[in-house]
């Protein structure tokens, strides 16, 4: 390689002895390019070889051998390059040339090698030259070199390439030439480069000066723009959205937004305050209030102004929020976003306007006059006030010049702002590119102003409060914000506006940058505050009242608003001392709770799945706490909601389709509104997740077996590996041990897994073999399933075999069988004794059938298969926990269902859809009463609500009435019909127990042959938490939603 | 140069684990790396030909750039593949896979390919990661996975080429919207521009594969 390499470029020239990282060999490179100052069709790769073989010794040079660079300067040899450069030489060179500086420029490390190259002021010049920008290599290679030259700019290097003097600063200006490039990398790389260029400016003042004086105005008002028309032409999107086709549009449009507001905030978190008062006005008076707030309030209103939508103007603001957090900037927005009168936004700009004599277009939505380019241009001629000369690596010797050079500069440019000051009224007739920089001054003097002054803020605001209190406290809730908020929160068809609302309410009160008093003046505390003792109670009503339409079958409320509302909630009533939330809004939101347990009782058992869907729901919602930034990252809740999965948004920012997400949602609704309630109760949660990490058994545990069983077997992995154990089964899990040297009878762990996720499987041709596999849940989308173990058991006959089979496959049923009954537990369904489900009754052989099993294709034949159908139907009758399954059937079977009351069977029945249990009919009947109350209570206040505890008693008590009679009526007839296909003889015990029918036989004779583990002989724990009394838990809900029912009312005045 | 498509690629990862030799092992293979001469480069392209389609390469190193969010969110957002590199003689290169990966999946399109790459597997002696934990990772997070050398150039090529045979995979399953350049995508221009070409970086790359591959 080495060879091939010299023989590349000394081809022909017989010179290929010589060590290529050489000062010798860069002389002869020298030679070449003496030899070859034109460039032709023949030379041009043997030019090309010749720079980059430069490049690479000068690398070399850098770190080994600082006389090439000597040599390089003293030769001039730079000349060369841009000499090349200047020949039209067409891209082939171009490119090569611009990579191999971007290669020489990144790899040098020494600062000295840098000072080499860049003196002499050939990077300027190679800079400036006007590349062919059409051709996209060119252009993407071009940016980045000047990328990597901003990168090495620091306080010394800085100097090659600003000067003060002539007001050149080509790497700057010649980048955001392009801050609108079609291209994306190309626009990523000059925010990059003026990033960069931003944080050395900070140690730099003649540099700052420059940057503000002669490019802020130019560069930021075009920005500004640029940001607005992409914001105008998103909400054109939007509103010619028809059937969610411009989403990807949208998406792009709304991440452009985003990526524009990231770079806005890094700007201004640079803290250049010099540069930020002058962005601060921009983005205040020429975008965000002219735009973004003006729609906020005049959506109805005609006249010329541009306008954006309210959702988007929502949508945007909660963005600009959530990211930007400069105090100036977002004190002023919420001012006038919370207490200024946005409908009279432009009168009163006029007066701000005649007060500030600065220029008229302020606070409004106006293109550029001039480009970017052009403006750069005339500011640059006019700052020529010296004689051109440009820097030069010898500069860094005269620093010490250099420093005084700017601070004259400065006091200069302060001067001649003092003059204008007086004058600047009258400045109409001046040239245009004065005025500008007059302008500035006059605006970021302004600005400064306003950000630093906190007396005049106090005044603002005791100006705002005694406006206030002319129009009485009252006053307070007509600001149109205010309404606005409340309006949207009070849509009863969708949650629309709502979501948008909520997101802002977030995002301004966890705004770091926001003064605390602004929030306070709407009664939103922003969050961990210490002291508070009330809260925006209009506010509260309204999101609770959210919380009970989440928490109705038809619920329009997606799960996004559903978890926002409660962490607003939570934000305002939640404080270090406990929680402040009055006795009367507390108990509608135990209302709301309670109307999402009887949510999900529709569907406990209606779906196969149940176990593992609510176990996987608990694990995605505690996993992936609601991220409100991410939220509004998203473009498709731009979008009015829809229901449909097949637009791939995902399932909490859209309405459920079809009973399995229907189900999702009731148990996440049930979720959040249980955490909610605790947390607000002070309450710790203590049934929740239903497997908790530290109760199960893990590897290197020891354990006491004495008196357990134990079936020793051979366990070959997947990757051949072989070993010894012992297979013990516990209540959730299984475990291989292996005898413990210090004490006999105890057992060391070396896998445990849990039951309900595993598989089990015999081996065609081995009837003493057992495939096994366990699998974990998958934690993140993007994950499948991953086995945590997957293996060969092999036992030492084939009873011990059938024997770990059936115990297995027990085990697998108990297991989920404990999950369903803490289930029902938590959703007040009584349940049966807890001696019975350890016991491997009868009953519970049967109910094998018509378990949930995650990996086979049973759980979905069985809906559709009659024999498996009335197999469940029995299993549920002996088994009084599973009340709602019983009234699914009842349904499904009319000669039952008359057995029953008719408030439970009152709705018709055959459909099959789950919605039509009893508790439904009772909790949609309840739901105008509860939800209505806080909206329009002075006018119509009790009305409704006398009806409601009733209904709900008299519900309950025909569930737990009924209930043991039908028992009795029934099990007979259908016991014989379950134990049916048990009757299949076990001809292939090496197949799965678990699909087969074949298992129920085998468990009745499992019963016999191998008693249940002990569970206190493996550890005593590992299970059963206590479960509550039905009782307790059922009756004391109710009392609350009683209570709740009354005091509304009086709450609203 | 005409091309078919052009993929954008960005190479992430911690700093040191030679993201910008690889790139510049890829797109100029005449910087030879064996000099005891560590040279990188942040920007790179180079043609490669995939089902007989001439496919245009562009890769940008985010490197240095990490103190600003919105640059390295918009990267994210433009590009078609992303190599996540980390070194296999540092642990704590590897252990910031997952921040990195997480990143990447927020602001990136759902459709990118990420291409998991553990560096420096000439440096066997001092190997810290093994193979299988790579592997492993790869496996959980559904990445294609390989372990390269920038310095032998082992798998450098197959890292690259493999990265793009999925993302034209993608394409031809219609997962990625073409006519959308904001998915670092590109179609190529219609007509040819006629200029010749000299023996670029690209051709005599394709010389050099057959030489490279089987090494590690």
């Amino acid at each position: 390689m080495f060879g091939r390499s010299r023989s590349w470029v000394g081809g022909g020239h017989g010179k290929s002895s010589r060590n290529i990282h050489s000062l010798d060999h860069l002389k002869y490179l020298y030679h070449v390019l003496t030899k070859n100052t034109t460039v032709t069709e023949q030379n041009r790769n043997l030019l090309v070889e010749t720079i980059r073989s430069i490049t690479e010794i000068l690398i070399w040079g850098d770190q080994n051998d600082s006389s090439v660079f000597d040599f390089f300067l003293e030769k001039n040899m730079f000349v060369f390059f841009l000499n090349i450069l200047r020949q039209k030489s067409g891209r082939y060179v171009c490119v090569q040339l611009l990579q191999t500086l971007n290669i020489l420029f990144e790899n040098i490390s020494h600062e000295t090698s840098l000072y080499y190259l860049l003196s002499n002021n050939y990077v300027n010049s190679i800079i400036v030259h006007k590349f062919d920008f059409s051709d996209e290599e060119i252009m993407a290679y071009y940016i980045s070199f000047l990328k990597t030259l901003s990168l090495k700019l620091n306080n010394h290097t800085v100097h090659f390439f600003y000067n003060e003097h002539t007001n050149d600063f080509a790497l700057y200006t010649e980048a955001i030439k392009f801050f609108n490039h079609p291209e994306s990398m190309v626009r990523i790389a000059v925010r990059t480069i003026t990033l960069n260029v931003y944080k050395v400016s900070l140690d730099n003042q003649a540099m700052l000066h420059y940057i503000r004086d002669k490019t802020a105005v130019p560069y930021f008002s075009n920005l500004v723009w640029f940001i607005g028309s992409h914001v105008i032409e998103l909400d054109d999107c939007v509103q010619t959205d028809e059937e969610h086709r411009n989403r990807g549009k949208l998406s792009d449009l709304v991440a452009e937004h985003l990526d524009h507001l990231h770079y806005l905030n890094d700007i201004l978190i640079i803290n250049c305050e010099f540069l930020n008062d002058v962005l601060t006005d921009h983005l205040l008076n020429r975008l965000f209030l002219p735009l973004y707030v003006y729609s906020l309030e005049n959506q109805d209103k005609g006249g010329e102004r541009p306008k954006i939508s309210l959702p988007v103007s929502l949508y945007l603001l909660s963005q600009v929020f959530l990211i930007i957090h400069h105090a100036p900037l977002v004190n002023s927005l919420a001012e006038v976003i919370l207490n200024g009168d946005l409908s009279e936004m432009y009168a009163k700009t006029e007066q701000d306007v005649q007060r500030s004599s600065a220029k008229p277009s302020i606070r409004c939505f106006i293109k550029p006059t001039e480009t970017l380019e052009r403006s750069l241009e005339m500011n640059k001629h006019k700052g020529k006030r010296h004689v051109q000369k440009r820097p030069n690596y010898k500069n860094v010797g005269e620093e010490e010049d250099e420093e005084k050079g700017p601070a004259e500069d400065a006091q200069e440019d302060a001067e001649k702002a003092k003059g204008t000051e007086g004058g600047s009224k009258g400045i109409k007739t001046s040239g245009e590119s004065e005025e500008i920089e007059m302008v500035i001054m006059e605006r970021s003097k302004l600005s400064e102003l306003a950000a630093s002054a906190s007396v005049q803020e106090q005044n603002t605001t005791d100006e705002e409060k005694s406006a206030a209190a002319t129009c009485s406290e009252s006053a307070r809730w007509s600001r149109p914000f205010l309404d606005m908020v409340y309006h949207a929160l009070d849509s009863p068809d969708d949650d629309y506006h709502a979501l948008f609302v909520l997101c802002l309410l977030y995002a301004m009160s966890h705004n770091k940058g926001m003064d605390p008093e602004k929030l306070e003046r709407i009664q939103l505390p922003v969050p961990n505050v210490a002291e508070k003792n009330t809260y925006n109670h209009p506010l509260a009503e309204r999101l609770i009242r959210i919380m009970n339409n989440a928490a109705q079958p038809d619920g329009k409320i997606r799960l996004a608003t559903l978890e926002l509302s409660c962490l607003l909630l939570k934000q305002q009533v939640l404080t270090s001392a406990g929680c402040i939330m009055k006795d009367v809004h507390l108990a509608c939101l135990e209302g709301a709770r309670e109307e999402s347990v009887h949510l999900v009782r529709h569907f406990y058992k209606g779906e196969d799945i149940f176990l593992d869907m609510f176990e996987d729901e608990y694990r995605s919602m505690t996993m992936k706490p609601m991220n409100v930034e991410y939220l509004m990252m998203d473009a498709s809740i731009l979008l009015p909601p829809t229901g449909t999965p097949l637009t791939g948004i995902d399932f909490v920012k859209r309405l459920p389709c079809g009973d399995v997400e229907k189900t999702r949602r009731a148990i996440r609704v049930f979720f959040m509104l249980r955490s909610l309630s605790l947390q607000l109760r002070g309450e710790p949660e203590t049934q929740l997740p239903l497997t908790r990490e530290e109760d199960l058994i893990k590897t290197d545990d020891v354990l006491d077996l004495n008196n357990s069983d134990l079936i020793a077997c051979t366990v070959i992995t997947k990757d051949g590996g072989m070993v010894q154990r012992f297979l013990a089964v516990d209540i959730y899990q299984m475990s291989l041990v292996e005898p413990d040297v210090s004490r006999l009878g105890w057992g060391v762990v070396k896998f445990a897994g849990l039951l309900q996720d595993m598989q089990v499987t015999g081996v065609e041709d081995d009837s003493r073999a057992l495939n096994i596999t366990i699998h974990k849940p998958a934690s993140s989308p993007h994950s499948k399933p991953f086995p945590i173990l997957q293996a060969t058991f092999i036992f030492s006959d084939h009873i011990r075999c059938i024997i770990a089979k059936q115990r297995l496959a027990k085990g697998r049923i108990q297991a989920r069988r404990m999950k369903m009954q803490r289930i029902a537990a938590l959703l007040d369904l009584p349940i049966q004794p807890t001696t019975e489900v350890l016991g491997f009754g009868l009953g519970s052989s049967s109910s094998t059938q018509h378990l949930p099993f995650r990996f086979y294709d049973q759980g979905r034949r069985g809906s559709s298969d009659p024999t498996v159908q009335r197999s469940v139907f029995a299993s549920v009758d002996k088994v009084p926990g599973f009340a709602v399954a019983q009234c699914i059937n009842q349904h499904s079977s009319p000669s039952l269902s008359s057995q029953s009351p008719p408030s439970a069977s009152g709705s018709p029945s055959g459909s099959g859809s789950t919605s039509h249990c009893d508790s439904g009919g009772t909790s949609s009947s309840s739901t105008p009463s509860t939800a209505q109350s806080p909206a329009d209570a002075p006018t119509t206040p009790e009305l409704p609500q006398p009806h409601l505890p009733d209904q709900l008693v008299i519900a309950s008590e025909t569930e737990a009435d009924s209930r043991p009679s039908k028992n009795v009526a029934r099990s007979t007839a259908v016991e014989t019909a379950s134990l049916s296909p048990s009757l299949v003889p076990a001809q292939q015990p090496t197949i799965s127990l678990l699909c087969e029918d074949t298992a129920d036989t085998l468990s009745v004779e499992s019963l016999t042959l191998i008693p249940p583990v002990d569970p206190h002989s493996l550890r005593s724990l590992t299970g059963i938490p206590p479960l509550p009394t039905p009782a307790a838990t059922c009756t004391d809900p109710l009392g609350e939603e009683a209570a709740c029912a009354e005091p509304v009312g009086p709450a609203e005045d | 140069m005409t091309y078919a498509y052009l993929f954008k690629y960005i190479i992430i990862g911690d700093t040191g684990v030679g993201k910008s030799c690889l790139l510049l092992q890829f797109t100029d293979k005449r910087f030879q790396p064996v000099h005891d001469l560590t040279i990188g480069v942040e920007f790179g392209a180079r043609m490669v030909n995939i089902d007989g389609k001439q496919i245009k390469l562009q890769i940008w190193d985010t490197a240095g750039q990490e103190s600003f969010r919105s640059i390295t969110r918009s990267y994210y957002r433009g590009a078609a593949g992303a190599l996540l590199v980390y070194d296999i003689t540092r642990r704590e290169t590897f252990n910031h896979l997952t921040s990195w990966l997480e990143d990447a999946r927020q602001h990136s399109s759902s459709n990118m390919v990420i291409m998991l790459i553990g560096n420096k597997s000439d440096l066997e002696s001092r190997r810290d990661v093994k193979r299988e934990e790579g592997e492993a990772f790869a496996r959980e997070h559904g990445l294609i996975f390989m372990e390269t050398s920038a310095k032998t150039a082992c798998n450098v090529e197959e890292a690259f080429i493999n990265t793009a045979k999925e993302i034209y995979r993608k394409i031809q399953q219609g997962l990625f919207d073409v006519h959308n350049e904001a998915n670092g995508i590109k179609i190529g221009p219609q007509q040819s521009i006629s200029t010749s070409v000299g023996p670029s970086a690209s051709q005599r790359n394709s010389r050099d594969i057959g030489s490279n591959s089987g090494c590690c």
